[in-house]
């Protein structure tokens, strides 16, 4: 909707093109054990930049998601190995309360953020670069800096605790039967497009998503509408919170263990895919797809260059590459569509002298 | 006052700006000569602020000569004006108040070795520099620590430390006192003793009459007069202002407006912007805001709209008491603002036409929050056309219209929240002619139809043509209020114009 055409369909046509090329050139690339596997790699970023894409799109930034993957996982892994939770609700009801957990954790924090940049009016880049150290601290101050999970052989819930891991790796690590899929279909990839979808429902067809654009298009001009821009720019937060939170979850359940040290740099992985992905840093455009595309062109890219056995150093260069080009291209369609405003106002101007 | 020399230092013929929908100056001539002040006057949007970027290179003319000391010149940027000894020291002064005097004073030509700043040799020329003009501050206090008048001081010295030959300055007294003002003008005068011309804009006509040797007149972007100060006065310069070409049709009341007044504001008064604001809206009228910019006009309607706070006063509004603390609020009771400046306030310039459209009342179109794209579509169709958007296309990108258009969107925005109370802010800023008519009609029909406007106007004859009774406002406070039958321009602006520090 509010994109630039040309913003709307250069990301999917630069992925298509990349996905050809890449079938083209690398043996194995386009086998559906590997295109399941791209996905299931990009869910939890993906996940991530679709939360980053709401805060953007107000003109605002989420450094704290990386933190929050740490934080909401230790937690999520403390709950789910608790051997109070297991003696109460057993395995799956821990996975259940696990879940929650992760994802109010998330919630909570974006809540946190949120709350402080719209009453505070602080800048957005200053608190969540607090929250994302703070939540870090947090995390290693809960486990001591070890890694939750696992239970030693000698523990006397030992089985329980084994089979709430396994209870929570049915959503971060399972997969679903699939016709033409003999290793079936990854659920966290469904999760993440599901939660795409939904929200690019919500940025297009609801009243709160109206004004998420509005508020990051021309913030004056929204409050003399009478948008309560506050609530608007809390409410993204916190989406951007609870994703980080469930993706916390669904990395748990995939890793059998939450480790403080987890979700390191994810948060700079999210913002890129929303970018590359057409969000503008300077707000008001951005689309849920767009999360979508931007996460898979750099999973694809990634696993490319993996395939291809090309050293991690190396994928690293051309991922800055692709964000920068991304950025330009932002840059290069904003100045085009001023050029062409000036040319219609110009063009208008003439028409009525 | 010494006799003009033969050439003049600058000079400008033929020169013209046009703008999207508006000329702002159209073939003007202008000529300055060497130590003299010439003052260049006119009501608001008559072009001097236009003219004076021309002369500091900030904006380019569409036609026209300029020439310096008998050389033609055409500035690409400020830097070549600057370098060509032309400095223009706007209203709001240009300084960076973290930096101190001395730095100000030097920006952007820092005397340096190697890089390596000469603090001694800048600290000494900025202190020569400010001594010459009378400073009593000391060259490394920072800029933002001084007064308005010790910034312009600041100003004048890097004028001088750039060797200017031409100094114009855009309203320069507009924050003084009486005594600063005259401390100002000796240094003016003292500059112009040196052989450096000066460029006086001011509203305030008997400062006019103090201190220029040379008048220009400007309005509607254009040259009304030029000659020497000492052949006209005040009530001269006024009538010139004024002029009687543009006019609108009066578009009279359909019917005598309702008896108790709609909106009623008290006093209303915010700290350091307006204080003792009182008047009366009825439903049915058209109540006009007239008065200079900076008087207060827009503060005042932001405050009744909720968007800024107010200190003191009181307002009611249909009979019960209002104060609203955002625009929210103020929506909620039928109170709307269409703002001065449509990019940065009134739209959301990347958004369509029907999202602008619908931006207040998204409400109403949406179930559960989820918004009927139908419903939505034919409302911003039906009002959009109501106001008779040409061409009529929903689904365009709002940054892509001409100003006319933008403001009809404006205004379907609020004709769909059915306010009961209007207030519009300048309506029909950089909006060709034509839609300035049609605009001119849909807030009278608004009015016929029971509402309560009020329209903030700089242009008198919009005012005029306009309004059923005209409040004015001065520095921050009512001057006067007139009934529309038997105002002039004439009345108006002698109300709205500053009363002389010298009285």
């Amino acid at each position: 909707m509010s994109a630039p055409r040309a913003a709307r369909y250069g990301v999917p046509l630069a992925l298509a093109g990349l996905v050809i090329v890449a079938g083209v050139l690398i043996p194995g690339f386009m086998s559906r054990a590997n295109l399941t596997t791209i996905l299931l790699h990009v869910s939890i970023n993906g996940i991530i930049a679709l939360g980053a894409v709401f805060v953007i799109i107000t003109a605002g930034i989420d450094l704290s998601v990386g933190s929050i993957v740490g934080f909401a996982g230790v937690l999520t892994a403390a709950t789910l190995t608790s051997s109070e939770v297991l003696r109460l609700l057993g395995p799956a009801g821990a996975a259940v309360l696990a879940g929650i957990v992760g994802i109010a954790v998330g919630t909570a924090v974006g809540l946190f953020n949120g709350g402080v940049v719209a009453r505070l009016g602080v800048a957005p880049f200053i608190v969540t670069l607090a929250t994302m150290t703070a939540a870090r601290g947090a995390a290693r101050l809960v486990t001591g800096g070890v890694p939750i999970g696992f239970p030693d052989p000698g523990d006397p819930q030992y089985r329980a605790k084994i089979a709430a891991l396994d209870a929570l790796h049915t959503v971060g690590g399972g997969r679903l039967p699939f016709p033409g899929l003999p290793t079936g279909f990854p659920v966290p990839a469904l999760v993440m497009l599901g939660l795409v979808a939904l929200g690019a429902f919500v940025l297009v067809r609801t009243r709160f998503g109206r004004h998420v654009y509005a508020v990051g298009g021309n913030e004056e001009a929204s409050r003399l509408s009478g948008v309560a821009v506050g609530p608007v720019k809390l409410a993204t937060y916190a989406i951007s919170g609870a994703c980080a939170g469930l993706a916390a979850v669904l990395l748990v359940g995939q890793l059998r263990s939450g480790g403080p040290d987890a979700g390191m740099l994810y948060e700079l992985n999210a913002i890129a895919a929303a970018v590359i992905g057409g969000t503008s840093l300077f707000g008001g455009i951005g689309t849920a797809w767009g999360a979508l595309t931007g996460a898979l062109l750099i999973g694809v890219l990634n696993n490319g260059l993996d395939l291809l056995g090309v050293q991690s150093f190396w994928q690293e260069i051309a991922k800055g590459a692709i964000i920068l080009l991304a950025v330009l291209f932002d840059v290069w369609m904003k100045r085009t569509d001023a050029r062409r405003r000036s040319r219609t106002a110009r063009a208008t101007a003439a028409a009525k002298e | 006052m010494s006799a003009p020399p033969a050439s003049p230092l600058l000079s400008l013929e033929g020169v013209t700006k046009r703008f999207p929908g508006v000329v702002a100056l159209d073939a003007v001539d202008l000529s300055v000569a060497a130590g003299r002040v010439h003052a260049l006057v006119g009501e608001n949007g008559a072009g001097k602020s236009t003219l004076l970027k021309i002369v500091a290179g900030a904006d380019r003319p569409d036609a026209g000569r300029m020439s310096l000391r008998g050389r033609s010149v055409a500035f690409a940027a400020p830097r070549e004006a600057l370098a060509a000894g032309i400095t223009v020291i706007y209203q709001e002064l240009s300084l960076v108040p973290q930096l101190s005097a001395e730095a100000n004073i030097y920006l952007g030509m820092e005397p340096a070795r190697r890089g390596i700043l000469d603090r001694a040799s800048s600290l000494a020329g900025a202190r020569s520099a400010l001594e010459s003009l009378g400073a009593d501050f000391d060259a490394t206090t920072p800029a933002g620590d001084l007064s308005v008048a010790q910034q312009q001081l600041v100003e004048l010295a890097r004028a001088l430390a750039r060797d200017a030959q031409l100094i114009a300055m855009d309203e320069p007294t507009a924050a003084l006192s009486h005594l600063e003002t005259g401390r100002l003008f000796e240094q003016i005068k003292r500059l112009c003793g040196r052989g450096i011309a000066v460029i006086f804009v001011s509203h305030r006509l008997e400062e006019v009459r103090r201190i220029a040797d040379d008048v220009t007149v400007l309005r509607d972007g254009r040259r009304v007069f030029a000659g020497a100060a000492a052949t006209v006065d005040e009530a001269g310069l006024i009538r010139h202002m004024v002029g009687r070409d543009v006019e609108y049709a009066r578009l009279p009341a359909a019917a005598a407006p309702s008896d108790p007044p709609f909106l009623e504001v008290r006093g209303l008064t915010r700290h350091g912007h307006f204080g003792g604001v009182s008047f009366a809206v009825r439903q049915g009228e058209i109540v006009g805001l007239a008065g200079l910019v900076g008087a207060g006009r827009t503060e005042v309607a932001r405050g009744i709209a909720g968007a800024d706070r107010v200190d003191g006063g009181t307002m009611s509004l249909g009979g019960a008491p209002y104060r609203p603390t955002s625009p929210r609020e103020a929506i909620a009771r039928g109170v709307v603002y269409l703002p001065e400046d449509r990019k940065t306030q009134g739209l959301v310039l990347m958004m369509n036409v029907r999202e602008n459209a619908t931006l207040a009342t998204l409400a109403r179109f949406s179930v559960r929050g989820v918004i009927r794209r139908r419903a939505e579509r034919e409302a911003a169709a039906r009002q959009t056309a109501a106001v008779e958007l040409r061409p009529p296309e929903i689904e365009r990108e709002a940054g892509t219209l001409s100003g006319g258009n933008q403001q009809k969107v404006v205004l379907a925005k609020w004709l769909l929240a059915d306010a009961d109370l209007l207030i519009f802010d300048e309506p029909t800023r950089g909006v060709d002619v034509a839609t300035k008519v049609e605009l001119h009609r849909l807030v009278r029909s608004l009015a016929d139809s029971g509402k309560a406007v009020l329209v903030i106007s700089s242009e008198l004859p919009e005012i005029l043509a306009l309004a059923d009774r005209i409040v004015v406002m001065r520095e921050g406070a009512v001057a006067g209020e007139l009934p529309a039958e038997g105002a002039t321009a004439e009345r108006v602006l002698a109300l709205a114009l500053p009363a002389s520090h010298a009285a």
